[in-house]
């Protein structure tokens, strides 16, 4: 079985990440559980995501790979009915604390969603608009800072000339690189993708992709996706989760060539999910 | 195969024709009906400007453009002299006061009720926003003159009568005396009255901004107003002008109640305490009682109403499309 699993791999070509030395843990996730309302979603999650890292989280779906991402920003607050129990902490800060201010901790995490969320105004404003809530800086300033975001978001040579034109108005695949843009605007140390490239086509997953490597480098990344060699291509470390428990989670490489658990084996294989 | 061409026989082209045939028939009438139901509301229309034009007609060539700038109200005078400038002012300020007031509180209830209201208040308030909705003219006309003016002139006027006596500009428009019957009294319950649509309007379209869209921006770090400000109603925006004009429409429009608490006074007074009239109360009170010129000047009153809310609204549209324009749409 294990024999398939690593021949899938490598005959589907896929760039293998080298294997990274452990990094030192940015978030720390201890005894998680999550509930909606009577529903019990999240069972006993232990892992860590480690700083300068990618981590990708894969599973069928219902699975509660977004859930666990919706609690690093606490973005399970705007509902009622919706808690967490156990510990989760971003260097020493307990996100779970209820007196947290949750404006400063979204932005230390960012999240890029999965549908193109660019917000009603111009492209230029999409991304002043996250800068603006947190300093007071000089036009000139911004439109450095807009720069540098957009080329961030490698955007840049795309939009230079219209910078005043509607956020709606780009591509799917551009509005996605903006917002993800937009997020690395506000300076973030964790950013959130929840199934980034699922609305975009083959060429734009490509950059999305590209980008979130380079990304990498500077930033703690945390990723769900659907299409797993996605996860292989751009994750250090892999999290197979099924039914709300973290099933398996290990290098990358280790969990698409030789995974522990027969059910990581079932899903990479495509026998069930 | 034998079997599959007898049936193409059978349903020959011919048969199928006709069928369609038929349906083509249904699709005409069909076409028709909608087609007159539409036009309908043209002729309806062009019959009204039509009717207005001819009543007032004899006003019009008594009086011509002066009507406009005339202040005089004097129908029993020798020659009579009439002219509209008190009730058009009476009518745009009131509403002026009236959007003032409505637009901040109608949009922060709809704010409140969709973004931040616990889930057991929201059925209570949005019912009572309905019943406020429901509730006939006359009777906040009664409740404006019994309830209402006496508290305003008891209370409130003197109050802010004596809070900006002698600051220039302020002064002059919060003068007293205090009066059950005035201009003020008649927007504050204008607001009330069309606080419901501006609700109601701004709820719905609040409700269909993307979950994804709130989230996204609360994911950049923003506060709850923040959301509100910079994605909630840029994004709406088309929907909530909307509700407002329809509210601006029934303000400007409104009757009864503003008749039973305005005071009736063609005299433009520069005080929103003192009384007024706006163009509708104008005619409501003296129609009845009005035969040859001065009905004729009451109609053309009617035709400038028209004529300016067809004004308001499309300043609205233009409005909208400036907005749209900075957007970068």
């Amino acid at each position: 079985m294990s024999d398939l699993s690593v021949s899938m791999s490598a005959s589907g070509g896929l760039p293998q990440a080298p294997v990274l030395p452990e990094a030192p843990a940015k978030v720390t996730v201890r005894n998680l559980n999550f509930y909606y309302g009577e529903h019990h979603a999240l069972k006993n999650i232990n892992l860590t995501l480690g700083a300068n890292r990618v981590t990708a989280f894969i599973g069928p779906s219902g699975c509660g790979k977004s859930t666990l991402l919706r609690i690093f920003n606490r973005m399970y607050d705007l509902y009622p009915g919706q808690r967490a129990t156990g510990q989760l902490m971003l260097d020493q800060t307990n996100i779970l604390d209820p007196k947290l201010d949750l404006n400063l901790l979204r932005a230390r995490v960012g999240m890029v969603f999965q549908k193109p969320t660019p917000f009603p105004m111009t492209i230029y404003e999409n991304i002043a608009f996250g800068i603006r809530l947190y300093e007071k800086i000089s036009k000139s300033e911004m439109d450095d800072r807009v720069e540098k975001a957009l080329r961030g978001g490698a955007l840049w040579n795309e939009v230079k000339d219209k910078l005043n034109a509607s956020g709606l108005s780009l591509s799917g695949g551009q509005q996605q690189r903006l917002c993800i843009a937009r997020t690395v605007a506000v300076r973030p140390e964790v950013i959130l993708f929840d199934e980034p490239c699922s609305a975009l086509d083959p060429i734009s997953t490509a950059k999305v992709e590209e980008l979130i490597q380079e990304l990498s480098e500077n930033y703690t990344i945390a990723i769900v996706t659907h299409n797993m060699q996605q996860a292989a291509r751009v994750s250090d470390k892999t999290a197979f989760m099924y039914l709300g428990e973290l099933i398996e989670f290990d290098d990358t490489s280790k969990i698409f060539t030789s995974p522990t658990d027969r059910r990581t084996q079932d899903y990479i294989t495509g026998r069930f999910g | 195969m034998a079997v599959q061409s007898d049936i193409i026989d059978d349903a020959g082209p011919y048969d199928r024709a006709k069928a369609l045939g038929a349906f083509k028939l249904g699709d005409v009438t069909f076409y028709w009906i909608t087609r007159l139901s539409a036009i309908s509301v043209l002729l309806i229309l062009g019959g009204i400007i039509i009717s207005l034009i001819v009543g007032a007609y004899p006003a019009m060539r008594e009086f011509g453009f002066s009507f406009l700038w005339t202040q005089r109200w004097a129908p029993s005078a020798d020659p009579p002299v009439l002219g509209a400038l008190g009730p058009m002012y009476g009518t745009l300020v009131t509403s002026f006061i009236a959007m003032l007031i409505a637009i901040p509180v109608g949009l922060g209830i709809a704010i409140f009720l969709t973004e931040l209201c616990p889930q057991w208040l929201r059925r209570p308030i949005g019912m009572a926003i309905e019943l406020l909705a429901g509730i006939p003219s006359i009777i906040y006309g009664m409740w404006g003159f019994f309830v209402l003016g006496p508290f305003l002139a008891n209370s409130f006027q003197p109050f802010m009568i004596k809070i900006f006596d002698g600051v220039p500009v302020l002064g002059a428009i919060f003068a007293g005396p205090p009066s059950y019957l005035s201009t003020f009294n008649a927007a504050l319950i204008l607001a009330i009255m069309v606080l419901p649509f501006i609700t109601s309007i701004s709820v719905d379209v609040f409700k269909t901004v993307p979950p994804v869209l709130k989230e996204a921006a609360y994911g950049v770090g923003c506060t709850t107003w923040e959301v509100v400000r910079s994605v909630v109603i840029p994004y709406t925006r088309v929907g909530i002008i909307g509700g407002v004009m329809l509210a601006l429409g029934r303000a400007l429009g409104e009757t009864m109640a503003v008749t039973f608490i305005i005071g009736n006074s063609f005299r433009i007074s520069s005080s929103i305490f003192a009384p007024g009239t706006t163009i509708s109360a104008a005619i409501a009170s003296e129609f009845a009682e009005s035969d040859g010129l001065h009905q004729s000047g009451l109609i053309l009153l009617g035709l400038l109403l028209f004529v300016l809310t067809f004004f308001v609204l499309a300043a609205a549209r233009l409005m909208l499309m400036r907005l749209d324009r900075k957007a970068g749409k």
